[in-house]
């Protein structure tokens, strides 16, 4: 077993128990912990894909600045703990059938695609030249696009934070 | 020439559209200025067309074009057409205008209201006398019945006047049934519908469709004109004003019918029984009409009844042959029929409704103008010389005896029975109501005013037409006769020449009528007979007279209440079986979008629930898809 | 092996890019499963957001193994599009918790019927 492939599973290790922790912590603040725990294994997984901008971004953006304002958020409205009685006692069960199925189908569809020749090998694959030159030839649209949709966010949250007049 | 003949249908048309549409609330003044003054004008063009001579049949558009059938928009305008012209608009005329002083107490819409109806009406009769095809003739016809139901319900808040007008329609639909199979018949068997082409294309005697065609058109006439059987709705219609009265009941709408037979004598000239018929149903009807006119007791009532009987006489003439003899009836009809019902309106303007001759008496001193109107129609009526009526009346008559035939004998005995009880009746309706000290009843001389000038003018102009008209046709021994010259063109030769013994019985007939009115003096006023002894005696008769042969009881059983039940039971299954359904496919609507709204649960998690499950069932799909 | 992807270079190894794949599968069910489950409306949330990496991840490895750069950027915005998402889901939920003392997202169900 390579290097590699010891980061790999020390990686998923990681991924999988903070995901596991997201599910059933049932302290808020220990969700979003797990949930900051998954994102930087995911980060070091991006990073063995060779993906160093999303890597970086997903350190910086998400992990550092959305998981922040989970963390904000959840200071500000204080300890929340969920009460034990159910409204919707079928809720569970129904759940557990319809994620199975999802599963299986995950897996499934995984299994049944046939994948395309690879392109050509980029020697400047997942560094930032290429990811910027992408962004601002092929995909300037879509880009311009996010920028207003952030912006639109950042009003919205705005406006429906300001509370009553 | 052409635009003057549409001109005369023009004036009442926009008469009714002014009046119907811009002047509902209008002025007072330009209603009486409008209503009765297209009349006039119309009365106008007709003078000018006569005048000039014209004789033809002027089309404007096609109307009606469907493959090879086409019916033109077309006027005729010929002798007889103008002769009928004369009498709507002139006759007409005199009445819309003598009705801006009888209406006068009618609101400023009702009053606007009657005029538009009026225009209408005069429009629909001259539509018609003018129509110069089967086709528009029936929107003549129609039209008058229209005109005729609004105006007998005018009063629309009384049931009475309601129900008269509706009966009166109703009828009247019956008749309009057998004219347009009449029609259809016609254009079936013989493919025209213009006057000109089709009187040529029909056979000159029996065969063929003729009888068939002769006598649905027949029913249309006797529904229209008011004769046995479909007579009930006549008296009826004096729920309506009395201008109306005037009008449309006894000197234009019901002497369609007669009217009608002259237009197709063609087609009774060739159809011998339905010719008969008509002959026998105007004489029964007169004779008829004559007996239950002996009972009544309401003036208009009694006004209604001799209109029957006359245009039973009407009916008796053209049915023989005599078609100018009929039309010359028609118009001295006209005149003194009109002449009776207005000055009647005056009485009853002054005495404020009353329409009950028990309540009257006295007039010939307090209303001294219109009881002298009054009495030159009743003589008229009743067939004394010098009046109109007379000369009409023994035309009729004279025509019917020197035929020389049974038929001819048989009608003649029945229409000089006739016109002895039309003595009667109208000498006992004059005396009752004008010569006999006041009733009790009756407002005081004080209180009573007579007519006013345009109510007055109208009524002078017919009483001196009711007495010179005679003139107009003179058969006796070197006489001459306008009238038939007039219509010669349009009726052909009247194949009836006079005998000796004509002349005895006018002079019986004459005498006799003369007499009864006399009779009827001694009869009710001086009590010379007993009348109470009389009527104790004919109780059982006097009663079926009054009761008008329960002819209205009968079509009320035989047809009235089943159609009642009928109408009652489908009201019934409308509102069960049809609103239910109607109904239940709502409910059933509501309850299941009830239950579908139930899976608006409010919870979120639920939501989401379907949200995956979605997803899932659409990658389920994309799967198959992918495999397949 | 498990998927037949394929496999990456890395460095001097080969690893298999089907592991990526079922890892970022098994992360969506886990986070499909947190927002099923949970009640408490900013677990859900994060729950979502859970999902959303997991996409990243399965993105990103293609584009790997691909080689090509359209995975990544769609990465890319999928994480601004999220991080977008997170702040007015937030709001809204502040605004909610300013009204009412909400524990259980059940309590929200006044959009019934």
């Amino acid at each position: 077993m390579g290097p590699a492939t010891l980061v790999f599973w020390i990686a998923s290790l990681f991924a999988l128990g903070g995901g596991l922790g997201v599910v059933l912590f049932k302290q808020a603040i220990r969700n979003v912990l797990s949930l900051v725990v998954v994102m930087l294994s995911l980060a070091v997984l991006f990073l063995l894909l060779s993906a160093q901008f999303v890597f970086a971004v997903q350190v910086i953006v998400y992990a550092g600045a959305v998981m922040v304002l989970f963390l904000f958020v959840i200071t500000l409205l204080g300890p929340v703990r969920e009460q034990s009685t159910m409204r919707l006692p079928w809720q569970v069960f129904i759940s557990a059938v319809v994620i199975a199925g999802f599963a299986g189908f995950l897996v499934a569809m995984l299994r049944g695609v046939t994948y395309r020749t690879p392109d050509a090998a980029d020697p400047l694959f997942g560094t930032v030249q290429a990811i910027g030159a992408g962004l601002f030839t092929d995909y300037l649209f879509p880009f311009e696009l996010t920028s207003i949709l952030l912006l639109v966010a950042a009003v919205g949250a705005i406006y429906l934070s300001r509370g009553p007049r | 020439m052409q635009a003057l003949a549409l001109a005369i249908l023009l004036f009442p048309a926009a008469g009714a559209v002014f009046l119907g549409v811009f002047n509902w609330r209008g002025s007072r003044l330009l209603t009486a200025f409008v209503g009765p003054g297209v009349v006039w004008a119309a009365f106008v063009c007709v003078l000018i067309l006569l005048a000039g001579g014209v004789n033809q049949d002027f089309t404007y558009w096609t109307w009606i074009r469907s493959g090879s059938f086409s019916v033109p928009f077309d006027i005729l305008i010929d002798h007889l057409s103008l002769f009928m012209c004369l009498v709507i608009t002139g006759v007409g005329g005199l009445i819309v205008t003598y009705a801006v002083g009888y209406m006068e107490h009618e609101t400023d819409g009702s009053y606007a209201r009657f005029f538009c109806y009026m225009d209408v009406f005069v429009l629909s009769m001259l539509i018609l006398v003018l129509a110069g095809n089967t086709i528009f003739l029936i929107v003549g016809w129609a039209g008058v019945g229209l005109s005729s139901y609004l105006l007998i319900g005018f009063y629309y808040w009384r049931r009475s006047a309601v129900v008269a007008a509706r009966k009166a329609f109703v009828m009247n639909v019956i008749g309009d049934v057998g004219m347009i199979l009449g029609a259809f018949v016609l254009f079936v068997s013989y493919k025209q519908v213009v006057y000109g082409p089709l009187f040529g294309a029909l056979p000159k005697s029996d065969g063929g469709a003729v009888e068939l065609a002769a006598f649905l058109l027949l029913v249309g006439g006797i529904a229209k004109s008011a004769q046995l059987p479909l007579h009930t709705w006549l008296p009826d219609a004096m729920e309506g004003p009395t201008p109306v009265s005037a009008l449309i009941h006894a000197a234009t709408m019901v002497t369609a019918g007669v009217y009608l037979v002259a237009r197709f004598h063609v087609l009774y000239d060739a159809a011998t029984y339905a010719h008969a018929a008509v002959a026998v149903i105007g004489a029964v009807t007169a004779l008829f009409a004559a007996s239950i006119a002996l009972v009544q007791t309401d003036i208009k009532r009694v006004l209604a009844y001799s209109t029957m009987s006359q245009i039973g006489y009407m009916f008796l003439a053209v049915g023989i042959g005599a078609y100018s003899a009929g039309l010359f009836h028609l118009l001295s009809h006209a005149f003194f029929k009109a002449l009776l019902f207005m000055a009647a309106g005056n009485v009853i303007h002054a005495l404020h409704d009353d329409q009950d001759m028990r309540h009257y008496g006295g007039l010939w001193n307090d209303m001294r103008r219109s009881s002298v109107t009054f009495l030159v129609g009743s003589l008229s009526l009743a067939g004394i010389i010098p009046f109109v009526g007379f000369f009409s009346k023994e035309n009729v008559l004279g025509e019917a005896f020197s035929r020389g035939d049974a038929l001819g004998y048989s009608v003649w005995l029945i229409g000089f029975l006739t016109a002895v009880l039309t003595g009667f009746y109208t000498g006992r309706m004059w005396w009752i109501s004008f010569w006999r000290p006041a009733a009790p009843e009756r407002p005081v001389a004080g209180h009573l005013h007579e007519a006013p000038a345009v109510m007055l003018i109208p009524v002078a102009i017919l009483a001196v037409l009711t007495t010179i008209g005679g003139a107009l046709q003179v058969k006796a021994v070197g006489g001459w006769a306008l009238v038939d010259d007039f219509l010669r063109p349009v009726l052909g030769e009247e194949h009836i020449t006079a005998v000796a013994l004509e002349y005895v019985a006018t002079l019986l007939t004459l005498v006799l009528a003369a007499l009864a009115f006399a009779a009827a003096y001694n009869f009710w006023i001086r009590g010379s007979w007993n009348v109470d002894a009389w009527r104790a005696r004919l109780a059982g008769a006097a009663r079926v007279l009054e009761h008008k042969y329960y002819f209205d009881e009968l079509y009320d059983r035989a047809f009235v209440r089943p159609l009642d039940r009928l109408a009652r039971l489908a009201d019934r299954e409308d509102r069960s079986v049809i609103d239910t359904g109607v109904v239940d496919v709502g409910t059933y609507t509501e309850r299941s979008a009830s239950s579908l709204s139930l899976t608006q649960t409010g919870f979120l998690r639920s939501y989401v629930l379907v949200f995956v499950a979605g997803a899932v069932i659409a990658a389920g799909l994309v799967l198959w898809r992918a495999q397949g | 092996m498990l998927l037949d992807a394929g496999t990456i270079q890395v460095g001097s190894e080969q690893l298999e890019v089907s592991w990526f794949l079922l890892l970022a599968a098994a992360l969506f069910v886990l986070g499909a499963i947190g927002v099923l489950i949970r009640r408490n409306p900013l677990v859900m949330l994060i729950c979502i957001e859970l999902m959303l990496n997991a996409v990243n991840l399965t993105l990103v490895a293609f584009a790997r193994q691909l080689n090509n750069r359209e995975g990544q950027l769609f990465a890319l915005m999928t994480m601004t599009v999220a991080a977008a998402e997170a702040v007015v889901g937030l709001a809204i939920l502040v605004d909610i918790f300013r009204v009412r003392d909400l524990e259980d997202v059940d309590d929200l169900s006044e959009l019934k019927g």
